[in-house]
C-alpha cells in the first residue's frame, strides 16, 4: 500500500506545484500592462495626483514580489483585496456568486453523469448498429453547438413558445428548493445537452477500447454472458478511463457555465467574471480566474488519483 | 383526422413495409421506430407535431441528397486515388465536405454576394424581411443577411489564422521535442500542462481584460491557449513514431533532426495531424464565438456571427428566430467540419472496432 | 494414443470468410477435421495458415469480422454447432469445449483474482459449490505442478510469472472438466526453459483426464511431443494429415518435406585468425538504463573480421541491451567498446560518419524497421548517398547492384513501398539497407524470429553467402539454438547480464557444460517424438526450466571458471 500512498502523494503534490505557478501567471500577466493599473483604471484624462493616490491605494509602490505574496497569502484566507470600481471586497461580490455556480454545475453533472455513462455503455453495446450512427450525428451536433445557441433555442421554445419554464434565471431570497430547481432549469438543461454528449462518446470509446482485450475474448470462450462480460469484465477495467471522463466534463461544465449564465442572466460567477473584464476591474478578474483554474486542477487531480485507486496492479502490488 | 395525417402515416408504414420485404434491416428499424414515436408525438402535439417531423425528415432527406450528389461530383473530379478514398465517406461527411465548401466560397466572394455594405444602415431597427432584406434588419437597420455573409469572413478568417498560429507553434514544438527527447520535451511537457490546467475560456478572458479586445490581441491569445493541446497530441503522435525502429536507423546513421523531422516522422504523422487540425479548429471557432458573444471579441461594426447573436438576443423574447441565425451558421459550420474529421479519425483507425 | 473410437468432433467443408476490400474472402477454404474422444491432434502451418481460426471454429465461435459460410458443418458430439443458437453454443463453452490462449498474461483479467477466474465457470454452469470448485482449483495446481498450490490462485495475474500463469490457465480450462481443449499456441511467447515446464505440465494433465485436444502451434518439434495426429495447413487449406510417428519419418506431400528440411543448412565453422587484433572488443562493461537497475554486469567478448558472433541467451538476459551499447545508443557506465583497437565514442552522437559507417545494424521487425512512406529507392539510397555521396545515374546503378546483392529484382522493386512486400522481402531490404553503408560489422537483432522457416532459412543463406562476397562480421543475437548451429562461428550464452561461457561453437556443443548452458542445450526440442519423455526421465520433473535455473550450484568448477 505504501506505493499507492507515495503516487497519491506526488500526484496532490504536482497539483500544488501547477496552482503555485497558476497564481505566478494570473498576478504578474496584469504586470505586463502598459503603464500600471492605475493608468489602465483612470485612463488617459487622470491627473497626477489622481494616478498617485490611486496607487497609493493599491499598494503598487511596493515591489511586485511584495505584493505578490501578499495577494496569494490573502487568497489563502479567501480575501482576494477590494474591487477598483466598487471599492467593496472582491469575495463579497463573488462569494455567493460562486456557490451559485457550483449548484448550477452540481445540477447538470447530478443529471449528466449517470445518463451519460449509462447511455455510452448502451451505445458501445450496440455498437455499428444504426442506433449507434444516429447516436454519432447526434452528439456530434451537440459538441458542435455553442452553448448559447442550444441556450436561445430553449429559451425560444421552452419559455416563449410553449412558456412551461422561465427565461430568467434570477434567484430572490425565500425560494423554495423546488422553485430553485425550476428556476434553473433552463441553464442546468443547456449545460447537460452539451455535457451529455461528449461524455457518452468518450465513455463509448473507452468501452469499445477495452472490448478489443484478449481478456474480454477469453471470458467470451469461457461462456460469460455477453452482459456479465461487461459488468464483471469489462466494467471493473474501465474504471479509470470512466472517472478521466467524468472529471473532464465536470472540469468543461465550468468554463461551459460562463457563457450559459450570461445567456440566462444568472448570478454566478461567470456574469462577474465577464461584467469585471469589460470594466477592467482587475482584483476581480484575478481571483475568479484563480477560482476557475483552482477548481479545474483539483477536479483533474481528483481523476487522477481515482484512477491511480481503481488500479489493480498498484492496489496489490507484487 | 386530417388527409395529412392520413398520408403521413400510410407514406411511413407503406415505406417500412417495403423496407422489410427488401430486407433493409436497418432502414425498416429506423422507419418503424419513426412510425411509433409519430404515433406518441401525434397524440401529444396534434398533427402541428406531425408536421413539424414531417419538415424535419423532409430537410434531411434533402441534406443527403445534396451531400450524395456533392460526393458524387467529388469523385469525378479527383484522381483515381483520391476518389478510392472518397467512396468510402459516409453522406454525413460529404455534407460536411459539402457546408465547408459553401462556407469558403460565401466567405471569398462574400463582396460580390451580399447586396449590402458590412455597416450600411439601410432602413429602420428591426426591420422585418421584405423582397429587399432576405433576411431583415438588425438592431441599428443594417441587412442581417450581408452582415452574415461578411460575418463568414471575419468569424472564420479570424478562427482559421489563430488556429494557424497555434498549429505551427504546437506541431513545431511536438515534433521537436519528440525528435530530441530529454529535458527539452520533459520542460515542453510541463509547460503545457500548466497552461493546460487553466480553463481555456478564463485564460482568454484574462488576456482580453489586460490588452483589451482586439483582432491581434484574440489572435495570439488563442494560439497560446490551444499550442498547448496541438503539442500533446504532435507529441503523442510523433511518440509513436520515434519508437519505430526506422528512425533508430536513421539516427544511427548520423542523420540531422531535420531529415528526422521531415523525411521520417512527419510522412507518417500526417494523417492524424489533418484531423486535429479540423478539431482544433472547431474549438478555436467555438471559444472565438463564445467571446465575440459575450462583447470581448471582434469589435463593431466589423459583422462578426458571435456578437450578432448578442446583438439581437432581445428578439428571442418576442418568438423571433432571427438572433438563431448567426448562431446555427456557427453550429452548421462546426458540425461539417467536426463530421469530416469524424471520418477521418476512423478510417486511420482502421478497422479497430 | 486414441483410446476410444468414439467419434468427438467432426468438421466437413469448413470455410470461414472475412470481410475486407468490402467482399467476402475465403480465408479457410473447406477444411475437414475428425477428432476422437481422448486424442490430441496437433495443427501445424506458417503464419496466415488458418490455424487458430479453426480452432476457434471448433468452439462454434467465429471472431469479429469473419463468418461460417453456408454449406460449413461442426459437429461436436452429435450437436451441430453452425445452426445451433448463440445460447446453446454458450453453454459449450468452458464447460464441454475450453480455450487457452497465447498470451495468459493478456488473456487473464487484471482485476480478479486468479482462482475467481476459474471458478467462473464450474459456478455459472453450476457444477460445483464455490468452495469446491476452489479446493478443485488448488487439486489442479498441484497436479500443475505450480508453487504453492494452495495459496498461489489467490494472487492477481499480474503477482505471477508468465510460465505459471500460462499453466494457471490450463488448469482453468480444466475446471469444468471438459472434453475438448484448444491449445492456441500456449508456448510461443515462453523462453525455451520455461516452455518445457508448460509442455510437461499440459501433456501430463491431459493424459490423466483423457481429454481431446487440438494443439494449434508453428513449432514443428513441439508438436511431435503433444500430438498423436497431426495435420499440417497451408494457407486455408489441408495438406496433410497422419499419425505423429508416420508424419515425422515419412512425410507425403513436397511441402511437408520442406518444413521437415529446414535447418539442414549449415555454414562452414572459420576460427580466430592468430594475432591478429578484433574488430570488435566489448570490454568489461556495465550498463543500465537511467536510475533502473544493472542490466549488463561486467561483460567482455570479442568479434573478429569475417566471423559471426551469436549471442545466446532468454529474455531479460542482457544481450539486446549488449547490441545497445555496441551501437552507442546506450553509454556504457564502465568500460568501453574498441573498434580494431582504437576506442569508439561511447555515444553514437560522438562518432563520425565514418564510424558510424563501420556498425549497421538489422532488425528483427522489418515492419518497424522500414519507414512505410518512403519507396525502396530512397530507403537503400540514402545511406549510399549519405556516407559516399553518390548522385544519380551512380546512385541508381549503386541500388540495382544492392537489389541484384539480396536476390530482388531492380526494376520490380524500385519504386515500391514497404507495405507492399512480404515478410521476408522486407527482411531482404533491411539488409540491402546496412549493405549500403559499406560496413565491416552488422548487428544482426532475431532477425529470423519473426519468419517463417522456410524464409528465415532464406535470409540465413543470403547472409552467409554475403558474408562470404563482403568479409563481414555478424554479431547474431538470437534465443534459438538452431540458428546458432547454423550460422555461429563462435557463441557467448549470457543469462541474467553475464556472460557465462564463451567460446567456439564445436565447443560449445560438446560437454562439459556450465549448467546454465547445459540447461538451455537440453531444453530446445527435437524432432524426437519421445525426446520430452526421454528428458523427464533423464532429468526429472523438477529438475527442468526455473526451478533449474534456480537449482544451479554456485560452486559447481564450469560457474566458478
Amino acid at each position: 500500500m505504501g506505493d499507492i500512498l507515495g503516487l497519491v502523494l506526488k500526484r496532490l503534490g504536482l497539483g500544488l506545484v501547477i496552482l503555485l505557478i497558476i497564481s505566478v501567471i494570473i498576478f504578474f500577466m496584469v504586470e505586463l500592462l502598459p503603464g500600471d493599473i492605475a493608468e489602465a483604471v483612470l485612463g488617459q484624462g487622470a491627473t497626477e495626483d489622481n494616478l498617485a493616490a490611486l496607487r497609493e491605494q493599491m499598494g503598487l509602490n511596493k515591489p511586485a514580489i511584495m505584493r505578490y505574496l501578499e495577494w496569494l497569502s490573502g487568497a489563502l484566507m479567501f480575501d482576494f483585496g477590494s474591487s477598483i470600481v466598487t471599492q467593496e471586497p472582491v469575495m463579497s461580490v463573488i462569494g455567493e456568486r460562486f456557490l451559485n455556480t457550483l449548484f448550477l454545475a452540481a445540477y447538470a453533472a447530478v443529471i449528466a453523469v449517470p445518463f451519460a455513462i449509462i447511455l455510452g455503455v448502451i451505445v458501445a453495446l450496440l455498437r455499428n448498429s444504426i442506433f449507434d450512427r444516429v447516436a454519432n450525428v447526434l452528439t456530434l451536433t451537440s459538441i458542435s453547438s455553442p452553448e448559447f445557441f442550444l441556450g436561445y433555442i430553449l429559451i425560444l421554445y421552452f419559455s416563449v413558445k410553449w412558456g412551461m419554464f422561465p427565461a430568467i434565471a434570477n434567484l430572490s431570497e425565500g425560494m423554495t428548493f423546488w422553485e430553485l430547481l425550476e428556476r434553473t432549469f433552463l441553464p442546468a438543461l443547456t449545460l447537460v445537452l452539451v455535457v451529455v454528449a461528449h461524455m457518452m462518446r468518450m465513455t463509448r470509446a473507452a468501452i469499445i477500447n477495452l472490448l478489443a482485450s484478449p481478456y474480454i475474448e477469453m471470458a467470451r470462450l469461457k461462456g460469460v454472458p455477453p452482459w456479465k462480460v461487461i459488468v464483471r469484465h469489462a466494467l471493473p477495467n474501465a474504471w479509470a478511463p470512466i472517472i478521466n471522463v467524468v472529471a473532464l466534463n465536470l472540469a468543461y461544465l465550468i468554463t461551459g457555465v460562463v457563457l450559459v449564465e450570461v445567456v440566462f442572466v444568472y448570478p454566478g460567477v461567470g456574469q462577474a467574471l465577464v461584467d469585471a473584464v469589460s470594466k477592467r476591474d482587475f482584483p476581480v478578474v484575478q481571483a475568479c480566474c484563480l477560482i476557475f483554474a483552482a477548481t479545474f486542477i483539483l477536479l483533474n487531480l481528483a481523476a487522477d488519483v481515482g484512477a491511480i485507486l481503481t488500479n489493480p496492479r498498484l492496489r496489490h502490488p507484487k | 383526422m386530417s388527409v395529412f395525417v392520413i398520408g403521413y402515416y400510410a407514406l411511413l408504414l407503406s415505406a417500412s413495409c417495403l423496407a422489410a420485404y427488401f430486407n433493409k434491416r436497418s432502414v425498416f428499424l429506423l422507419l418503424f421506430s419513426l412510425t411509433l414515436v409519430s404515433f406518441v408525438v401525434g397524440i401529444v402535439g396534434g398533427a402541428g407535431a406531425l408536421k413539424a417531423i414531417a419538415i424535419g425528415a423532409g430537410m434531411l432527406a434533402l441534406a443527403a441528397m445534396v451531400s450524395y450528389a456533392f460526393r458524387e461530383f467529388l469523385i469525378l473530379l479527383a484522381s483515381t486515388e483520391m476518389a478510392k478514398e472518397l467512396r468510402t465517406a459516409p453522406l454525413t461527411a460529404a455534407f460536411g465536405m459539402f457546408v465547408i465548401f459553401t462556407y469558403a466560397i460565401a466567405g471569398i466572394f462574400a463582396p460580390i454576394i451580399a447586396p449590402y455594405g458590412e455597416a450600411e444602415v439601410i432602413s429602420s431597427a428591426f426591420a422585418p424581411a421584405d423582397e429587399n432584406m432576405l433576411l431583415g434588419a438588425d438592431q441599428l437597420g443594417r441587412d442581417m443577411f450581408s452582415r452574415l455573409v461578411y460575418g463568414t469572413r471575419n468569424s472564420v478568417g479570424l478562427a482559421l489564422t489563430a488556429t494557424c498560429a497555434a498549429f505551427i507553434m504546437g506541431a513545431g514544438a511536438g515534433l521537436l521535442a519528440a525528435t530530441k527527447g530529454g529535458w527539452f520535451d520533459q520542460f515542453m511537457g510541463r509547460f503545457a500542462d500548466v497552461i493546460m490546467s487553466i480553463p481555456s475560456l478564463i485564460f482568454a478572458l484574462l488576456m482580453l481584460s489586460i490588452f483589451g479586445p482586439s483582432m491581434p490581441v484574440i489572435i495570439i491569445a488563442v494560439s497560446i491557449i490551444y499550442a498547448p493541446r496541438v503539442f500533446r497530441l504532435t507529441r503523442a503522435v510523433a511518440g509513436n513514431v520515434v519508437v519505430m525502429d526506422y528512425i533508430e536507423a536513421a539516427k544511427l546513421r548520423g542523420e540531422g533532426t531535420g531529415y528526422l523531422i521531415r523525411r521520417e516522422i512527419l510522412p507518417n504523422s500526417t494523417a492524424p495531424l489533418i484531423a486535429e487540425f479540423g478539431l482544433e479548429f472547431c474549438f478555436v471557432f467555438l471559444l472565438v464565438a463564445g467571446l465575440s458573444f459575450l462583447g470581448l471579441g471582434i469589435q463593431p461594426p466589423t459583422a462578426d456571427w458571435g456578437s450578432m447573436v448578442r446583438e439581437n438576443a432581445t428578439l428571442i423574447s418576442f418568438g423571433e428566430i432571427t438572433p438563431l441565425i448567426p448562431a446555427a451558421a456557427i453550429a452548421l459550420l462546426t458540425v461539417g467540419v467536426n463530421f469530416v474529421v469524424d471520418w477521418m479519425l476512423h478510417r486511420s483507425s482502421g478497422l479497430k472496432e | 494414443m486414441a483410446k476410444e473410437k468414439e467419434v468427438l468432433l467432426k468438421i466437413r467443408n469448413l470455410k470461414i470468410q472475412g470481410y475486407s476490400d468490402e467482399t467476402w474472402v475465403d480465408i479457410i477454404k473447406g477444411v475437414d477435421l475428425t477428432l476422437h474422444r481422448g486424442e490430441v491432434m496437433g495443427l501445424i502451418g506458417e503464419s496466415g495458415a488458418g490455424k487458430s481460426t479453426i480452432g476457434a471454429a471448433a468452439m462454434g465461435y467465429a471472431r469479429d469480422g469473419t463468418r461460417f459460410s453456408e454449406d460449413s458443418s461442426i459437429e461436436f458430439d452429435g450437436m451441430e454447432l453452425t445452426t445451433a443458437t448463440q445460447a446453446e453454443r454458450r453453454a459449450l463453452r468452458g464447460n464441454r469445449i475450453a480455450y487457452v490462449a497465447q498470451s495468459a498474461a493478456a488473456s487473464f483479467n487484471p482485476s480478479h483474482k486468479i482462482i475467481d477466474q476459474h471458478t467462473e465457470a464450474p459456478l455459472q454452469y453450476r457444477l460445483k459449490k464455490r468452495m469446491e470448485a476452489q479446493e478443485d482449483a488448488m487439486d489442479l495446481y498441484e497436479r500443475l505442478r505450480l508453487p504453492n498450490p494452495k495459496e498461489i490462485g489467490f494472487r492477481y495475474p499480474h503477482q505471477v510469472s508468465g510460465g505459471q500463469l500460462q499453466r494457471a490457465m490450463t488448469a482453468m480450462a480444466m475446471a469444468c472438466r471438459p472434453d475438448l481443449i484448444i491449445f492456441d499456441e500456449p508456448t510461443t511467447a515462453l523462453d525455451v526453459t520455461t516452455q518445457i515446464e508448460v509442455l510437461a505440465a499440459i501433456r501430463d494433465i491431459v493424459e490423466q483426464f483423457n481429454t481431446a485436444a487440438l494443439y494449434i502451434t508453428h513449432d514443428l518439434a513441439v508438436v511431435a511431443q503433444m500430438a498423436d495426429t497431426i495435420k499440417v495447413l497451408l494457407k486455408g487449406e489441408e495438406v496433410e494429415q497422419a499419425s505423429t510417428e508416420e508424419m515425422m519419418s515419412n512425410p507425403k506431400e513436397d511441402y511437408t518435406k520442406s518444413l521437415w528440411a529446414v535447418r539442414s543448412f549449415k555454414s562452414p565453422q572459420r576460427y580466430r585468425p592468430k594475432d591478429a587484433t578484433p574488430l570488435i572488443s566489448v570490454r568489461n562493461v556495465d550498463a543500465a538504463y537511467t536510475a533502473g537497475p544493472k542490466i549488463l554486469d561486467d561483460v567482455s567478448f570479442d568479434i573478429y573480421e569475417g566471423m559471426t558472433v551469436a549471442v545466446v541467451g532468454e529474455s531479460g538476459s542482457g544481450k539486446s541491451t549488449a547490441a545497445r551499447v555496441i551501437t552507442g545508443l546506450l553509454p556504457p557506465q564502465e568500460g568501453e567498446v574498441l573498434f580494431k583497437g582504437t576506442p569508439f565514442p561511447a555515444d553514437y552522437r560522438q562518432r563520425n560518419k565514418e564510424q558510424l559507417r563501420q556498425c549497421q545494424m538489422i532488425y528483427q521487425m522489418a515492419d518497424t524497421a522500414l519507414n512505410p512512406k518512403v519507396r525502396i529507392s530512397e530507403i537503400i539510397g540514402r545511406p549510399a548517398r549519405f556516407y559516399s555521396g553518390l548522385k544519380g545515374a551512380a546512385l541508381k546503378a549503386r541500388v540495382d547492384e544492392l537489389l541484384d546483392l539480396i536476390e530482388l529484382e531492380p526494376a520490380q522493386y524500385y519504386n515500391r513501398y514497404p507495405p507492399e512486400l512480404s515478410g521476408g522481402q522486407k527482411q531482404r531490404i533491411g539488409i540491402a539497407r546496412a549493405l549500403a553503408a559499406e560496413p565491416s560489422f552488422i548487428i544482426c537483432d532475431e532477425v529470423t524470429s519473426a519468419l517463417d522457416q522456410l524464409v528465415a532459412e532464406g535470409i540465413l543463406r543470403l547472409l552467409d553467402r554475403l558474408q562470404n562476397e563482403l568479409n563481414l562480421a555478424y554479431m547474431f543475437i538470437t534465443h534459438d539454438l538452431a540458428t546458432v548451429r547454423s550460422i555461429a562461428d563462435e557463441v557467448v550464452v549470457m543469462q541474467n547480464g553475464k556472460v557465462v561461457e564463451q567460446g567456439p561453437k564445436d565447443e560449445m556443443f560438446k560437454p562439459p557444460h556450465h549448467p546454465y548452458t547445459d540447461l538451455l542445450l537440453s531444453s530446445v526440442p527435437e524432432m524426437d517424438p519421445n525426446w520430452l519423455t526421454t528428458l523427464l526421465e533423464e532429468r526429472g520433473v523438477d529438475n527442468v526450466g526455473d526451478s533449474a535455473a534456480a537449482r544451479i550450484d554456485p560452486e559447481d568448477e564450469k560457474v566458478v571458471r
